[in-house]
């Protein structure tokens, strides 16, 4: 009989025989291991000089795409970015690797050189390049056009590629944020809705004002808005179109509706609707407008919101006597409280993450903003005050935006924080805020 | 899918394989060999007289003729140890049973107690062999006898044997509250082969365990201090992925790298490549490090492992 191999069989011995030689050899030279255990988180010193400008017209905006960068990273707090006025080598070529030693003088270990050049179509080439000052390399580059009209926005898609690349995390910059906008005294305010980038630009207003609204939310899809309006009669739940302006009633119930929020495929809103003094879930699917009942409780079920997978609903539901946060799949069904804490829990929220709800806990006469794990362990507060309410998830969930209302005759404001309960920053906007609600990631 | 092979071809890849395998055996047997632990000695020796032991010699001889010593101390008789120590060879303990000759050896009072013993035996057996001699045949008689005959082959007497040597002994050393003195043990100090007039380092080639010296405890904590000065460590969130990045790292003489670090294995994920990074620029950014001049043999070529606080 002959001697037959296969050709996996040749390799893999082959393989076996080289892994025996090469393990012993590596086994005979292992060096002295010395464990480094205790390095400490530090903001990451990071240069970012202004933009090199393609044609003389681009100096503007060049300056304009490096400020929008330095304050996108270090509202982070994981970035210090280094005063322009300590640079000593000025960047006039982004094509040539920079000075690495002027750039070690002034304890930068990353640095981002760009520029932005008018094409002869009037769009906007931006380029930059993010390089390790120690190591000398390039750690990555990317070029983009655009309308020379969406430079911000362009600035921003940088920003997330430098923190996805410095951090290994996906960033948030390109992202939205939803809130109701407040003017005018206590007693006659007006609540528009407002749309505006995360650091709080581009404010557009959506609502005139006339009218009562509440609890906006974004679609997966960023282009659309689901929120909760009082106009003539019941408050119902609307959805909005933010490019073509229209808007719509979401079903025609009986009673009230409210607290709604999209499913993360988008096709279904789910949320609460009133019946005598309790209100149950349901969710509506958009297409085919069918609506199923997800909860059959005499008790007040409220603030659904789901899991990023679609499978589990985490809500609010006062039938074990106080408001607690409740966990069940999104079929419905068997629901399992996973709020203990001392006080009541509202308004849950998960986290793009899929790691974490954050809720609003109210008790010891303070609002606080907190997150836990979805089982309810590791329950942690975030900020606490005299009121504080409605956390939303930045798209990479590591960040936390709520509102805050100092009292008195003042206005809520937005706030972010860290979900570390870190770096606790007020997000600006053009007047009082409140109801904030984040976007995906545009791009 | 399966290939045919020729017979040279596979008669070449047997021939190779199996000088292969020859050599990599014959030639390396000595690395299988695997080291044995280290004893953990317990003495309390200064450092620089330890450095001054563990410090080995290139050009030194193979055998060293003076015994090891670790520690100095004052000069002192050797011989008279020795004896000491045979004198007080016979230490008794009181629950083993006494072997039989050191007894009779004892003083005279003993000496009529154990002959008595020893001839008690004797007359037993006597009364069961003259019971037999009457031929009386008698069933009731019989089984008597086996009765009778069984219980003496249990040795009553012979177990009744050592008792009484004990108890005259434990009677003799009785406890007299005002010679407590008397019990100390007033050997000198027997431990003497390792402290001597004189340090002598061990000017050996070294020892088939092949441990080098390890002062890592001193170097490395100086090493770890210096690197994190410099380590930012990237924020990973809460969920700790329990990272943990390790680099082979050559260091000249005056503190600064021979070359670029070389980090072990490929990270698996986007933050472990983001913490791997950061490791390196602290490595990068801190040199030169100033660690002992004595230990570099050390730490000249060592792996440094970033990892988080459990």
């Amino acid at each position: 009989m002959p001697f037959r191999l296969n050709r996996r069989q040749i390799i893999t011995g082959m393989a076996a025989l080289g892994a025996v030689a090469g393990g012993r050899n590596a086994f005979a030279q292992a060096p002295k291991r010395i464990p480094i255990p205790e390095g400490e988180f530090v903001p990451l010193p990071i240069a970012i000089p202004n933009f090199v400008a393609g044609t003389p017209g681009d100096a503007e905006v060049g300056v304009g795409v490096a400020q929008v960068i330095t304050n996108n990273l270090k509202r982070s707090g994981l970035f210090a970015p280094i005063d322009q006025a300590a640079h000593i080598e000025r960047i006039t070529n982004i094509d040539t690797a920079p000075q690495f030693q002027s750039w070690k003088q002034i304890n930068a270990q990353a640095l981002v050189t760009g520029r932005m050049t008018r094409q002869g179509d009037g769009r906007l080439k931006a380029e930059f390049r993010l390089w390790d000052v120690n190591t000398n390399q390039q750690l990555t580059g990317q070029q983009y056009f655009t309308s020379p009209e969406y430079w911000r926005r362009i600035a921003h898609i940088i920003s997330d590629q430098i923190y996805e690349r410095l951090t290994g995390e996906k960033g948030y910059f390109d992202s939205r944020v939803v809130f109701v906008d407040e003017t005018g005294s206590k007693e006659r305010r007006v609540k528009r809705l407002a749309l505006m980038d995360q650091d709080g630009a581009n404010v557009r207003y959506l609502t005139r004002g006339s009218d009562l609204v509440l609890t906006p939310r974004f679609s997966p899809s960023t282009q659309e808005i689901t929120y909760m309006e009082f106009g003539q009669g019941d408050p119902r739940v609307y959805l909005f179109n933010v490019e073509t302006g229209q808007r719509e009633i979401v079903g025609n119930f009986p009673g009230m509706s409210f607290s709604p929020r999209f499913s993360p495929d988008g096709q279904r809103i789910i949320m609460s609707l009133q019946q005598g003094g309790n209100s149950n879930l349901f969710v509506m699917d958009l297409r085919s407008k069918s609506t199923t009942r997800l909860t059959d409780t005499p008790a007040i079920d409220t603030s659904p919101s789901y899991s990023p997978d679609g499978s589990r609903i985490c809500f609010e539901s006062d039938r074990g006597g106080k408001p607690q946060i409740y966990v069940m799949p999104a079929t419905g069904g068997g629901a399992q409280r996973i709020s203990f804490g001392e006080g009541s829990y509202s308004t849950p929220v998960w986290s793009p993450r899929g790691d974490y709800i954050a809720f609003t806990k109210q008790g010891g006469g303070a609002f606080a903003i907190g997150i836990m794990k979805t089982d309810g362990s590791g329950e942690r507060i975030l900020t606490s005050g005299f009121h504080n309410e409605g956390p939303t998830f930045s798209p990479n969930g590591r960040v936390v935006m709520f509102f805050r209302d100092p009292g008195g005759s003042g206005g809520p404001s937005l706030y972010t924080v860290d979900i570390s309960g870190r770096n606790e920053l007020r997000v600006p906007t053009p007047g009082f805020a409140s109801d904030p609600a984040w976007s995906p990631l545009l791009s | 899918m399966k290939i045919k092979v020729d017979k040279t071809v596979m008669a070449s890849v047997a021939l190779h394989v199996l000088v292969l395998g020859w050599v990599m055996l014959s030639f390396s047997t000595k690395a299988l060999e695997m080291p044995p632990e280290e004893s953990v000695a317990v003495d309390v020796v200064s450092s620089d007289q330890l450095a001054k032991v563990m410090a080995g010699m290139k050009t030194g001889k193979k055998e060293n003729p003076k015994p090891l010593v670790e520690k100095v101390a004052e000069a002192k008789p050797v011989d008279d140890a020795v004896g000491k120590i045979t004198e007080k060879a016979p230490v008794v303990t009181e629950t083993a049973a006494p072997p039989q000759p050191k007894i009779e050896e004892k003083p005279v009072e003993k000496k009529p107690d154990p002959p008595k013993v020893v001839e008690k035996p004797k007359e037993e057996p006597k009364q069961v062999e003259q019971k037999p001699d009457p031929p009386k045949v008698d069933p009731i008689g019989d089984t008597l006898k086996k009765e009778e005959k069984k219980p003496p082959p249990k040795p009553p007497v012979q177990a009744a044997k050592p008792p009484e040597p004990q108890k005259q002994r434990i009677v003799e050393r009785h406890f007299d509250q005002n010679q407590i003195a008397a019990l100390l043990d007033k050997r000198d100090p027997s431990r003497q082969a390792t402290t001597g007039d004189t340090l002598n380092s061990n000017a050996a080639l070294g020892t088939a365990k092949g441990a080098a010296a390890d002062n890592s405890a001193t170097w490395g904590s100086m090493f770890q201090r210096q690197v994190e000065r410099c380590w930012k460590k990237p924020y990973g969130g809460i969920e700790s992925q329990k990272p943990e990045v390790a680099f082979a790292i050559r260091l000249k003489r005056d503190g600064t790298l021979e070359g670029a670090p070389v980090p072990e294995g490929v990270p698996a994920t986007p933050f472990l490549r983001v913490y791997q990074e950061s490791a390196l620029r602290a490595i990068i950014e801190c040199q030169p490090y100033k660690l002992p001049a004595a230990f570099y043999e050390e730490w000249k070529y060592f792996a440094p492992v970033f990892k988080e606080k459990v």
